[in-house]
């Protein structure tokens, strides 16, 4: 019995040195590869910049690890520059092992190999190889690969992934904030996609289209969010008025003091929100009284929306018994 | 080091600083490209004692940096006597309005959200050190 424990022993603390012997082995190893990445990025760095600067840029004396460093050191210029370094970027990318390499390694069998790939594309300014393939890969069984191809679709600006990515966003499919991120970064030019977006047939799709619009959009989109107030989705009709704060002009002020009688009350909170930024003082009166004797969230909406349109007049109801703790609030807000 | 202002430089001589060796070796390269001597930091407190011992004609910082960031340099800058009148410009990706505000508060003279354009910094750092 004892001397099986003792070899039990000794197999144990055979055991721990080995393990300890491979961490330690293990480590030295990456610290070694961290090393040999470092020195190459500092060998390619002026050949990245060259490229980057338009003044040449010799690669053909590169190893194949060079040429991946190369890739990746150029991959987080083009994040870090805007100007005329994105096309030098792309046209050094358009010839180059790196893309082909890439968009190959979109079918490798493992997902991180998968999701990497994705993520480089999105930084080789390549959109005219890319956007297929990315468009495919936001189709892809892993999160983090559909993530990674939903934020390289939005660094290329691809403006037609606009409905893929919000389609992805609202079925959870990708994480909210990359979907988001993706969908800014498509800005302006994804204005006309997003107005046909707002049509779709979901009613999550078209939430989240006006109220992408609301963000990326203007004066000149405020039909298309002041049609959506009169959408059947509530959903949608609240996202409508949230995104007319931001774009809508007074033109919208009918609609949106339509919307003040909505039988949800959150639409009707975010149009007295929005009729308060717009200075709608057509609308007084009904604000008021909603203010006085409607529900938490459209009673408080209203009541500031009077503090921002007419003070005076805020002042002179919430100083009556009968005024409520909204009017009351906003008045105190507006004394401080 | 007041050699450096006795004896007239044939180039400008501008402070760069940033933890990023990306960035840095960039602005250096472009600056360099555009007929200026480059100071080259990686930390906040090596830009101080740099500009402190090198009295450089402009300093392009970064903000977010160790040791000292870009904020608290221009501040320490403009309270020394030798570099209280240098042109800075501030290059981050701290891109607020508050954050701009803060810049200008510090001191800067300008204030360049990355990510940026190397020629429109190169514009910059030439309409500034040409109005000296």
């Amino acid at each position: 019995m004892a001397e099986a424990l003792v070899l039990l022993t000794e197999v144990f603390l055979v055991a721990v040195g080995l393990l300890l012997v491979t961490l330690v082995w293990r480590r030295v190893a990456l610290g070694r590869g961290e090393r040999r990445v470092r020195e190459a990025e500092r060998r390619v760095r002026p050949v990245a910049i060259a490229l980057v600067e338009g003044e040449g840029g010799e690669t053909t004396g590169l190893s194949a690890r060079e040429q991946a460093v190369l890739a990746d050191v150029l991959g987080r210029y083009a994040r870090k520059l805007t100007g005329d370094a994105d096309a030098r970027i792309g046209a050094y990318f358009h010839d180059a092992h790196a893309l082909r390499s890439a968009l190959r390694e979109l079918h490798a069998r493992r997902m991180w190999r998968r999701a990497t790939a994705a993520y480089r594309l999105g930084d080789m300014c390549c959109p005219d190889e890319a956007t297929q393939p990315l468009l495919a890969a936001l189709d892809d069984s892993r999160r983090e690969v559909r993530a990674a191809a939903a934020r390289s679709l939005g660094r290329l600006r691809v403006v037609s992934a606009a409905l893929p990515i919000v389609e992805a966003l609202v079925q959870r499919r990708v994480p909210n904030g990359i979907a988001g991120q993706a969908l800014l970064e498509l800005g302006t030019d994804a204005r006309p996609e997003l107005g046909r977006i707002a049509g779709h047939e979901d009613p999550s799709v078209r939430a989240t289209a006006i109220t992408l619009l609301g963000l990326v959009g203007d004066s000149g989109d405020s039909h298309i969010a002041g049609a959506a107030l009169r959408d059947p989705s509530a959903d949608v009709r609240r996202a409508a008025a949230e995104a007319l704060g931001r774009i809508g002009t007074f033109s919208d002020e009918g609609a949106l003091r339509a919307a003040l009688d909505d039988r949800m009350h959150f639409v009707r909170a975010e149009a007295a929100a929005t009729l308060g930024v717009i200075d709608a003082p057509e609308a007084l009166p009904r604000l008021v009284e909603i203010a006085r004797t409607d529900r938490f969230r459209p009673a408080r909406a209203a009541a500031r929306a009077v503090a921002r349109i007419d003070p005076k007049l805020l002042t002179s109801v919430a100083a009556a018994p009968d005024a409520g703790p909204h009017l009351h609030e906003a008045a105190d807000l507006l004394a401080v | 080091m007041n050699d450096a202002q006795a004896v007239p430089r044939e180039q400008p001589v501008i402070l760069a600083a940033d933890d990023d060796e990306d960035i840095l070796a960039l602005v250096a390269f472009r600056l360099e490209r555009s007929g200026y001597t480059v100071l080259q930091a990686r930390d906040g407190q090596e830009a101080f004692e740099l500009a402190r011992s090198e009295k450089p004609d402009l300093a392009v910082l970064d903000v977010m940096m160790p040791k000292l960031d870009g904020f608290e340099l221009t501040r320490r800058l403009r309270a020394e006597e030798a570099t209280s009148r240098m042109p800075i410009i501030l290059l981050t990706a701290r891109a607020q309005d508050t954050d701009v505000a803060q810049g200008f508060d510090a001191g800067a003279d300008d204030y360049l959200r990355k990510p940026f354009s190397p020629q429109e910094l190169r514009t910059r750092v030439q309409a500034i050190l040409g109005r000296r």
